[in-house]
């Protein structure tokens, strides 16, 4: 202890600490997945024959890889906003209802823009689409600031609203002609291309340029994170809103900017949904990926880059579940179940620390 | 007009709709006065709903589906109660996991048992509680129709929930368990130092909460409803806990917010049916019990003092 | 005396990288004041927790009246006659005076609680000890000393025989200590046996028949407060000579830094807690807030660091006015806080210490522009800072939380007087620390003041009030009741003055039990 300290941990303690950081996560994964296993078992169904179904359909040809991509795509957007809130100490519970209005406003867009060129129109429904998701949690987020009602219960009846919102855009004022309650499609040149009209090599069918929009957007936020004020004041007030506003950090202020960030992120992930996937809009065009967010954030620790990894994991579950459904005839809902159980292993990390500590023998010498 | 609105029905309709609200609230007040969060309520409800619904369709009882109803939501809270009480996991991400897990498996045993996702085969509902005959002519028919409306045309669960708050309310204040439940809340250490069980508390309370919010949900199910639909309990059980905020943590408050809320959205019924006049679409009808619950939450939160130590899990020593 | 009513034998008990006891053997005789004194960590109040079934110990053992015990809980504890008071209250604030009493062991009719039962025992056994207190009263509303009069009847109600008061006199005012002291010498007669916790010499001297003192984990020596003085209790508690006065030259004063003006400002329930405070801080001078805890102190401190709204009044910071400005405002304008839970308003635990030295700083050049933060301008200044005050830490990238109390606090003062401020507040700085990090602190103080700048104090602690200060203002009930140059009061005299008083009988009562004490 006498020694100098140094200005960096150096970088052992730094390859201890992100194997650290992974290890939770991965034991968390292989736990569910066995405890799904039993469920699929003891339901009569073979859990292998259902997950090698399950690793089939998501990465068996370049194709069902660019499914699994696309199905990640909005799980980025929804992960990182439900990441950035719980950074600044916030529960974004109702990404989804952002998530619709993001959506809501690039249906609108896609079709009073048309004419003008795809990379403007691309640029223009981002913005006005992450501006909708962050309309739609201001409103929580100035409840939360100024009187403290709590942004779970909130932002979730948002979700609600923005839900029957939509069902009434979609059946009334933006309801394309013909039976069927959905918006007027969007214009071409208001679509994001799928990669493979960039290269048409890469063979990844619907996998579309959200993906790599979600991926820089990720780093960004990692970016922000870590060497901005308001990345470092939203990290402050999360962990300590007291020791913030005694250092001069407006708690309230923090509260209403990280909200309003997470919404926005969340809407980024209807606007893709839209633009890069459905084209339209209607009712049932989300799976639950605000909520679905959630697990993915825990997943990845609420790192931004973490979250990438995550989202692939369960998009890849997603797109393999309709064929271990076909294939093995196992209901494809039983991804929802490892999904609450990857949250529960994360969240109580001493499961996974008692199940690594055979491993970190040496560590626990140490210490002793 | 006025006339066709204010009917017996209206209250009625109030009521029973206020029920499943109402006994997840108390629910959430038992769990929250002993210091854990329970935004799992919802799915408590939901597991409640479907497992009452297989315990119907299996025995062909709805009272041993309500009992069914009653012991999954418990099972439930078991593990809401392992994991923040006993791995202090956050009791928020917790109750969120329950959720997921909670439509998971409703979703999952749906297509196992039944073949098929979406809704369930319709079971045998539970009877109103009371069939009495009253006057069918003469000038108090008018009379009666509101006394057998108002009073007497529940199914059991219905009075059980006014049951529950008289009785809750009282023992909250009134007993040996209520006065430890508040200790359990407010400062945990003063109780344990005094030779009371934290823990065991704390499990108890999250298990009985997790009891309520399956017989909320087997009264949607097995009382209004007579089948299962994946995903019914939409958002109630969030309704719930504002409501029981809104009732300042006490089971008889938590009846009457919920009563608010039922009378909302009863009125709120009634009003469709002038939808030839008033032209609003159907969906601003349906988002008001979430607007409301917003509304209700701002304006009240801020005077509301929840127990202290909620949400702040428990470390011996 | 007939015995031993408890005895521990070398007790052991171990914590992450501490042994909080090493082998402790002590023992209490029936109808004794035993006195467990050391300092801050010694392992006074584990060892006691211990007996209480708090902690279970890895090694040793405890015998009540002779007969060896397993206590695993604080219920067996009970069971077997011991009571313990501890250092934070056990009270449930929103509950009554009974029900607090009562909670564990609520007498019944049926199911429900019998409250008139429960209400005639409380009243029985506070007129027996002379402990008056109102039982319908919520405890929220009771004022310190009555709340430990709760704490004492819960312990009474329950059947101790041993009671266990862990740093009874920590919040109470030189009066209330007199009383307490007076209430355990009735325990006593009536033939209860007693050990209080604490690292204050004055009280082993006045109160206890025999003192054990506690080192590093380890009893140090024994011994009975007619044999020895407070200069060898110092020396026993701290293993060295302890230098009591703190050495400070005389100033002037240099101009006015700080000037508060007719100040009101109210509290989380919206009532008035500094009800028109008026001072001046000039530069070079320490002037001190002495007061029994929640008088308004914390009310004060919030509205001169911009933490909370101010009702009226003026605040005036080297001419500038500040009344209404935020948090961030006031930093700028030269007023750094050393907050008085450093846990909770202090630090930020989970932050390294880089970032923990720079809140407050962070969106000033070098450290950020633009909004961008420069990690090598903050990595420079954080190096700068932990040698400048010493914070022992392996490197500045271990979270705060990671620190002992002693190098957190310093880490605290290194963020607020390292940005060279025209202002210091510091609200209970020494707070749970040991004689060494008090020496720290109250030297960096002293040293924040010989280079002119203005300092504020605020604690409770009447011996740090008194060796710090230039001036001490007393606070009671939100209004400044009186005002003093430093040695020109005693501790008797502020302690009167910090309980409200002004009329002449009350005086003369003070006069009285301080003549019985010595």
């Amino acid at each position: 202890m006498s020694e100098k300290p140094t200005g960096t941990g150096g970088f052992a303690r730094v390859a201890r600490a992100a194997i650290e950081q992974i290890a939770t996560p991965v034991v968390s994964v292989v736990l569910a997945m066995l405890i799904g296993s039993a469920i699929i078992a003891a339901v009569g169904y073979n859990p292998i024959e259902a997950f090698s179904a399950l690793f089939a359909g998501a990465f068996g040809t370049p194709r069902q890889i660019g499914e699994t991509l696309m199905r990640a795509t909005p799980l980025i957007f929804t992960g990182l906003a439900v990441a950035y809130g719980f950074r600044a100490g916030l529960f974004n519970i109702g990404a989804e209802g952002q998530l619709f209005m993001g959506g809501l406003s690039a249906a609108w867009l896609g079709v009073v823009l048309a004419g003008l060129p795809q990379p403007l129109n691309i640029v223009i429904m981002i913005v006005v689409g992450a501006l909708a998701g962050a309309a739609w949690a201001f409103v929580p987020a100035i409840l939360k600031a100024r009187v403290g009602a709590h942004e779970v219960i909130t932002t979730m009846m948002f979700g609600y609203i923005a839900r029957y919102l939509v069902s009434w855009l979609v059946t009334g004022p933006l309801k394309a002609p013909g039976q069927i309650p959905q918006s007027v499609q969007i214009a071409k040149e208001a679509s994001l291309p799928r990669l493979t009209d960039l290269l048409p090599m890469l063979g990844t069918g619907r996998a579309h340029l959200g993906i790599v929009i979600g991926v820089g957007i990720a780093v960004f936020l990692w970016w922000v994170l870590k060497y901005t004020t308001l990345g470092f004041e939203a990290r402050a007030v999360g962990f300590n809103p007291f020791a913030s506003e005694t250092g001069g950090v407006s708690v309230a202020a923090t509260t209403v900017k990280s909200l309003c960030i997470s919404g926005s992120l969340a809407g980024l992930a209807g606007v893709v949904e839209v633009m890069g996937v459905h084209y339209r809009l209607f009712d049932q065009f989300s799976s639950g990926f605000g909520f679905t967010g959630i697990a993915v954030a825990l997943l990845a620790k609420n790192n931004p880059i973490g979250v990438v990894a995550a989202a692939i994991l369960f998009g890849a579950m997603s797109a393999g579940a309709g064929s271990m459904q076909l294939n093995a005839d196992v209901p494809q809902k039983v991804i929802f179940i490892i999904q609450a159980l990857i949250i529960f292993f994360v969240a109580a990390e001493q499961i996974a620390k008692f199940i690594l500590r055979p491993f970190e023998g040496k560590k626990g010498a140490e210490n002793a | 007009m006025l006339s066709d609105v204010i009917t017996p029905d209206l209250f009625a309709s109030a009521i029973r709709i206020a029920t499943p609200l109402a006994l997840a609230a108390i629910g959430g007040t038992i769990c929250e006065r002993s210091g854990v969060v329970n935004i799992a309520l919802e799915g408590m409800m939901l597991f409640g709903a479907f497992m009452g619904v297989v315990g119907a369709t299996f025995t062909g009882s709805p009272w041993i589906g309500l009992l069914v109803a009653v012991i999954s939501g418990g099972l439930l809270a078991l593990i809401h109660a392992f994991a923040s009480i006993t791995l202090r996991t956050d009791q928020v991400v917790s109750g969120t996991a329950i959720n997921i897990l909670a439509a998971g498996l409703t979703g999952f045993f749906m297509e196992v048992i039944f073949h098929r996702p979406g809704t369930t085969d319709p079971v045998a509902r539970l009877r109103p509680f009371f069939s009495v005959d009253g006057p069918s002519s003469g000038p108090l028919v008018e009379v009666w129709r509101w006394i057998d409306t108002v009073f007497l045309s529940y199914t059991p669960i219905v009075y059980f929930a006014i049951i529950i708050a008289v009785a809750g309310q009282w023992a909250l204040f009134n007993t040996r368990w209520g006065l430890r439940l508040r200790a359990l809340g407010e400062h945990p250490r003063a109780a344990d130092t005094v030779g009371i069980s934290v823990i065991r508390g704390r499990y108890a309370a999250v298990v009985a909460s997790g009891m309520l919010g399956g017989l909320a949900g087997a009264n949607l199910s097995l009382e209004q409803v007579g089948s299962f639909t994946e995903g019914m309990t939409n958002g109630r059980g969030f309704i719930a806990l504002a409501a029981n905020i809104f009732g300042r943590w006490t089971p008889a408050g938590s009846y009457l917010a919920s009563l608010l809320f039922g009378f909302a959205d009863a009125l709120q019924i009634k009003m469709q049916v002038f939808r030839d006049v008033i032209t609003i679409p159907s969906q601003f009808f349906l988002m008001l019990p979430y607007v409301l619950t917003v509304i209700v939450l701002a304006g009240v939160v801020g005077r509301a003092v929840a127990p202290a130590a909620i949400g702040k899990p428990y470390e011996k020593g | 005396m007939g015995g031993s009513v408890l005895e521990v034998r070398e007790i052991t008990k171990r914590f992450p990288g501490v042994l909080a006891n090493d082998r402790v053997s002590l023992s209490l005789e029936r109808g004794e004041i035993l006195a467990l004194l050391g300092e801050n960590g010694a392992g006074k109040s584990t060892l006691m927790n211990v007996v209480y079934g708090l902690l279970s110990p890895d090694g040793g053992s405890v015998h009540i009246d002779g007969k060896p015990v397993s206590i695993k809980s604080p219920r067996q504890a009970i069971d077997m006659g011991v009571g313990m008071v501890h250092q934070h209250f056990m009270l449930v604030e929103p509950l009554t005076v009974t029900e607090n009493i009562v909670l564990g062991n609520e007498p019944t009719r049926g199911i429900a609680i019998d409250f008139r039962r429960a209400k005639a025992d409380v009243a029985e056994i506070s007129k027996r000890y002379g402990l008056a207190v109102d039982p319908d009263a919520i405890v929220r509303d009771l004022s310190v000393g009555m709340q430990q009069r709760v704490e004492i009847l819960k312990a009474l109600y329950r059947g101790a025989k041993i009671l266990i008061l862990d740093e009874p006199t920590a919040v109470l005012t030189p009066q209330e200590v007199h009383e307490l002291f007076g209430v355990v010498r009735s325990l006593v007669a009536e033939g209860l046996s007693v050990v209080f916790i604490t690292h204050k010499l004055e009280e082993v001297m006045a109160a206890a028949d025999r003192v054990v003192v506690m080192r590093d984990g380890r009893v140090v020596g024994e011994t009975r407060p007619a044999d020895t003085d407070t200069a060898g209790l110092a020396k026993m508690m701290v293993g060295r000579d302890v230098v009591f006065r703190v050495h400070k030259e005389p100033r002037t004063c240099e101009g006015t830094v700080l000037s508060v003006k007719d100040l009101r400002v109210l509290d989380e329930r919206h009532l008035e807690a500094v009800k028109g405070v008026s001072f001046d801080v000039c530069a070079g001078e320490i002037v001190a807030i002495a007061g029994v805890s929640g008088n308004g102190q914390s009310q004060l401190i919030e509205a001169l660091t911009g933490l909370r709204k101010v009702l009226a009044g003026t605040v005036t910071l080297a001419g500038m006015d500040i009344t209404h400005a935020s948090a961030r405002r006031t930093i700028k304008a030269g007023v750094s806080h050393v907050p008085e839970d450093r846990h909770r308003r202090g630090l930020v635990l989970e932050f390294d210490l880089a970032e923990n030295l720079i809140l407050g700083d962070h969106r000033e050049p070098p450290l950020a522009r633009a909004g961008i933060m420069d990690t090598g301008a903050i990595t420079r200044l954080a190096l700068e800072r932990v040698a400048d005050y010493d914070v022992r830490t392996p490197s500045i990238k271990v979270t705060a939380g990671t620190l002992s109390g002693g190098n957190q606090q310093k880490l605290v003062l290194a963020r607020e007087m390292g940005r060279n401020p025209e202002l210091l507040v510091a609200a209970q700085p020494t707070r749970g620390l040991d004689v060494g990090a008090i020496e720290f602190v109250h030297s960096r103080i002293i040293a924040e003041r010989d280079a002119g700048k203005a300092v504020l104090l605020v604690s409770l602690e009447l011996e740090e009030v008194q060796s710090l200060a230039d001036r001490i203002l007393v606070l009671f009930e939100g209004r400044i009741v009186r005002e003093v140059r430093a040695g020109e009061a005693t501790d008797e005299e502020l302690g009167y003055y910090m309980t409200g008083g002004g009329g002449s009988k009350l005086t003369e009562e003070s006069v009285t039990v301080g003549v019985e004490v010595e």
